[in-house]
């Protein structure tokens, strides 16, 4: 009950917020001059004339580091529920070590990555 | 809602425990240290396996479901460990000198080769659908590494690839089978599924589609037909270690994971999966066997070779009866020794540069060293499934369950193969011994060292006691299902 | 049971924040503008409206007269879109910051608050990255070179530090045992002493610090603001874009910076809490107290822009991983020790030691980095231009 009442008003906040967009855009597309020129809609490369696709590869550091975030981007998603209930378990002793454990694992591939000069931007 | 933490039997893990936190150290001083000399990281994970296989002696009489039933500590769980530990090992003494001698030697080989091994002991002893999948996972991803551990060869990259996206691939088809068996009777469990399996109001179309795909995906795993087209690619490219160690570990642990799921979940249904994987088997032993015989590369011939292999194993369950599993058991163990013996004397083949790859090198190689060509053939021997060597034995087994369940023209098909099959065998151990050796080849010698010494004795000497003295063997394979699955 | 008041009050408390925001952002503008300003001995806008108040909303309302070119390399329907998945998760992620304290009409509960989510902290980071679907999405659909480099750096930027923020939330998450942001504005009430407030400012000091610093580099702001550095990139990820399209972003990047600022109000600074002194005004009081907090570190992060130089890739990179990560993991670990410490030891006492301990370490591990990595980079100077 009280679960949808909070995410219907959030709902409702994105609704007003799309109607914000959607207003703004609407409002401008009847205010707005229209001079239309190719020149004007060439892809911005400091005035020189843009050459090939403005697509281009990036470098395989990006991915290294993506590949790292997710790893640890879902071990804080782990921590959190364990983050909750931590106080509460206390008295079972051994849920600190566990997650020290956990986390002493995903550290060691951290080490791994930065001995292994993964984090180097520079190399 | 009140959280109640898990009870955590320890010591039912402690074999996959040492196997793991060996991993982590052979990593972290490989990482700290990376000019650490190899033979301690091949020393530590050594002693690691002996460690995982202590524990594992330990758990001898220990017959229990732990971990909230995920995990069975049951007698063919133990076998299949025990399996997998000894492929390790051996593994780790073919590779050493090997990869030194291909300059790959990276000091990630050990522990990616540990955490390999503890999924597959996982897969061998899980008893919930999704501890299957994160061990297979575990121990898929540690090997698409290995396969493509020869950074520099382009062979080893293709395989690697290969084997990557079909593995993928495979484990979408296992995890929509999981889903949807989960979907037909709320549990992942392996007992609850064979408990709601038999109720009338399970969904049974569901129920069959989720079969299969799990059945497709097992498949995969053990490169059985229509699903084996990575497996040559993927054993050729691979480093010659590194093959061996699939086709024996990961065949063995694919394969009771296999009877596990089929046997123990969908046991009920087994009037429905029995004939499909009728043909498959049939299919598998048939198309490795023949392909195998077109093959020039000797890596490519044994991965054909261990296509056909997967079939006659395949026979054991759909024997779907103790005996069937007892010599599937067997032939697991015996098949990993000596298809790791074979692919030892491959490296052994050459000391230098590339290795004796291509059929025709091996030509009069046994009239210039008749030990390294005795053991060879024996290996071959063994393959082919030819008395005395331990390969007679294991199929005899099979054969002989399959004989018990009734299944006699399956028993026909293989024999039938197995005929087939001997041909390619024979014909390499012709070239071997009756070829005259070429008068200066410019081959280098063959290349020996202690550690290749000892594993082809090994293997060579488990293949001729498990063929001419099988039965303390045998007794061990029928004790560890002589009590069934347990859970 | 929920009747057309409920309802009618709902309306009102989200109208209430969405104008609260669009006109925060007006005179977030503006004030940063001012204050920036004065601290580089200038005057700011002074023009529009009293002390130039009204900045923000004259080129707000220019932006909306503006001609929007539309470059014809663009993936158009991305491109559109971008702007708004920039926006919409920014507004969003405010609803669940508490304001101030609930009061009676009648028998009527009005919680200032919008939503009071069991997840709210989770509910907040998700936001936070959702931001980066816009700013990649941007990058890549304008078909240019210079957006899809700063794109890619924002994305890598973003994901770095989002771990680093995350994880020093979950130190809060500990200390306070909830995920409710109502719960951990709850869990900060009261004093030491009679005078000094429960804030967790004091017992999580070191995850008061990474959140910051994880704040400033999830907002793009400077230091930290290499996804628009204008010597680099002219103008990031959002080069291509003109008129109401830009304007989008631009409010996108404010109220990030101001629900961000709201965040770390409610998690270390106590909400809206503070001690009752003129009873009066009634709930308003502390509704000036969660604006003043609010005020300060929005402050904080203009200060920033207006003191520190903008930090090199690699060593952004650098801080993200080598220090922020495992100081965080370090931390949360602390706290959790601290957490599962006996009732009979006086944990706080010991965490502030404790944290003032590690405060200090991390200062002078950071300081060591950077000395080394300056002395290499004297080494290496000329390849300073780190793409």
């Amino acid at each position: 009950m009280s679960y949808y009442w909070q995410y219907g008003t959030l709902g409702a906040l994105t609704a007003v917020g799309g109607a914000f967009v959607v207003i703004a855009f609407l409002g401008n597309r009847l205010m707005r001059p229209r001079k239309p020129r190719v020149e004007k809609a060439t892809t911005y490369e400091c005035g020189m004339d843009p050459v090939g696709e403005g697509w281009s590869n990036t470098h395989i550091r990006y991915y290294l580091f993506a590949f790292l975030f997710v790893i640890f981007d879902v071990e804080s998603v782990f921590l959190f529920p364990w983050a909750v209930q931590l106080e509460k378990l206390r008295p079972q002793g051994t849920v600190l070590v566990e997650m020290i454990v956990f986390i002493g694992i995903l550290a060691i591939g951290l080490l791994y990555a930065w001995k292994k000069k993964v984090l180097e931007w520079v190399k | 809602m009140p959280f109640v933490a898990p009870h955590i039997a320890w010591h039912g893990i402690a074999p996959e425990l040492a196997l793991v936190g060996g991993a982590l150290v052979a990593l972290l001083i490989d990482a700290v240290k990376p000019a650490v000399d190899r033979r301690f990281l091949a020393g530590l994970s050594l002693a690691t396996i002996g460690l995982a296989a202590w524990f594992t002696f330990d758990l001898r009489d220990t017959r229990a479901v732990i971990m909230q039933g995920t995990l069975a500590v049951d007698g063919v769980a133990l076998f299949g460990r025990l399996i997998l530990l000894i492929t390790a090992a051996m593994t780790i003494l073919i590779s050493y000198h090997y990869l030194s001698r291909r300059r790959i030697h990276r000091g990630e080989y050990y522990p990616l080769l540990l955490l390999a091994t503890s999924g597959m002991t996982l897969l061998a002893a899980s008893n919930d659908l999704l501890l299957s999948f994160l061990a297979i996972e575990t121990l898929s991803l540690a090997l698409y590494v290995m396969v493509g551990f020869a950074r520099r060869d382009e062979k080893s990259q293709e395989g690697a690839l290969k084997y990557f996206l079909l593995g993928a691939f495979s484990s979408a088809f296992l995890l929509y089978g999981i889903a949807l068996t989960y979907g037909a009777t709320g549990s992942t469990q392996l007992s609850v599924i064979s408990k709601q399996a038999a109720v009338a109001s399970v969904d049974e179309r569901l129920m069959f589609v989720a079969v299969a795909m799990i059945a497709v995906g097992f498949a995969f795993k053990v490169a059985a037909v229509p699903f084996h087209m990575w497996s040559p690619d993927a054993y050729q490219g691979a480093p010659t270690s590194v093959t061996g160690f699939m086709a024996a570990g990961t065949k063995a642990a694919a394969f009771i994971g296999f009877f596990r799921v089929f046997l123990v979940a969908f046991g009920a249904l087994q009037w429905d999966w029995r004939p499909v994987l009728w043909i498959v088997a049939v299919a598998t032993m048939a198309v490795g066997s023949l392909l195998a015989i077109a093959q020039t590369d000797v890596k490519r011939m044994l991965a054909y070779s261990s296509i056909a292999h997967a079939g006659y194993v395949l026979i054991g369950l759909v024997a779907a009866n103790r005996d069937g599993v007892s010599a599937a058991l067997f032939y697991l163990l015996i098949y990993a020794v000596m298809v790791l013996g074979a692919f030892a004397a491959v490296i052994v083949s050459a000391p230098g540069g590339s290795e004796r790859l291509s059929l025709a090198e091996w030509g009069g190689i046994g009239r210039r060293y008749p030990v390294f060509g005795g053991a060879m053939t024996l290996f071959l021997l063994a393959l082919a499934g030819l008395p005395p060597t331990s390969g007679f034995t294991g199929k005899f087994l099979l054969f002989a369950a399959a004989i018990k369940a009734h299944e006699n023209a399956l028993v026909v098909a293989a024999t039938i193969t197995s005929v087939v099959a001997a041909f390619f065998y024979v014909r390499l151990i012709v070239l071997i011994w009756l070829q005259d050796p070429p008068p200066d080849d410019g081959h280098p010698g063959i290349g020996p060292t202690p550690a290749l010494i000892t594993s082809l004795g090994i293997a060579a000497a488990a293949t001729i006691v498990f063929g001419v003295w099988p039965q303390s063997l045998i007794d061990l394979a029928r004790n560890a299902i002589s009590h069934g699955f347990v859970g | 049971m929920i009747d057309g008041i409920d309802v009618l009050i709902m309306v009102i408390k989200v109208l209430v924040v969405f104008g609260f925001l669009l006109v925060s952002v007006l005179l977030t503008i503006w004030a940063e503008r001012r204050i920036v300003a004065l601290m580089q001995q200038r005057i700011g806008p002074n023009r529009v409206g009293p002390f130039g108040v009204l900045q923000g909303l004259a080129d707000g309302i220019k932006l909306f007269f503006k001609e929007d070119v539309t470059p014809t390399n663009v993936d158009r329907s991305v491109y559109f879109l971008a702007p708004v998945a920039a926006l919409l998760p920014a507004f969003l992620a405010f609803a669940v910051v508490p304001v101030g304290r609930g009061f009676h009409i009648g028998h009527r509960v009005i919680t200032l608050h919008l939503v009071d989510l069991n997840v709210g902290i989770l509910f907040f980071l998700a936001m936070g990255s959702l931001m980066v679907y816009g700013i990649v999405l941007a990058g890549w659909s304008s078909g240019s070179t210079y957006p899809l480099l700063g794109a890619v750096r924002s994305t890598a930027q973003m994901i770095s530090y989002e771990i680093g923020m995350g994880l020093s939330v979950v130190s809060v998450v500990l200390w306070s045992g909830t995920l409710s942001t109502s719960g951990i504005v709850d869990a900060q009430s009261g004093t030491w002493f009679g005078f000094v407030p429960r804030w967790f400012i004091i017992p999580q000091l070191p995850a008061l610090v990474m959140f910051l610093l994880g704040g400033l580099a999830e907002t793009n702001r400077a230091p930290f603001d290499l996804p628009e550095a204008e010597t680099e990139l002219v103008g990031g990820y959002h080069t291509e874009y003109t008129g109401i399209k830009f304007a989008m972003f631009f409010l996108a990047e404010y109220l990030h910076v101001i629900t961000t600022s709201a965040l770390v109000v409610t998690l270390f600074l106590g909400g809206w809490r503070g001690p009752n002194i003129l009873p009066f005004l009634g709930p308003l009081l502390f509704v000036g107290y969660f604006l003043a907090k609010l005020g300060l570190v929005i402050f904080l992060f203009m200060w920033a822009r207006a003191t520190i130089p903008r930090i090199r890739y690699d060593r952004l990179m650098h801080l993200g991983w080598k220090v922020l990560i495992p100081a965080s993991l370090v931390w949360t670990m602390i706290t959790a020790a601290m957490v599962v410490l006996p009732q009979e030891v006086n944990r706080t006492t010991l965490i502030v030691v404790v944290g003032i301990v590690f405060e200090v370490a991390l200062i002078v591990w950071l300081a060591r980095l950077t000395t080394t990595a300056l002395r290499r980079g004297r080494l290496r100077r000329g390849d300073s231009h780190v793409v």
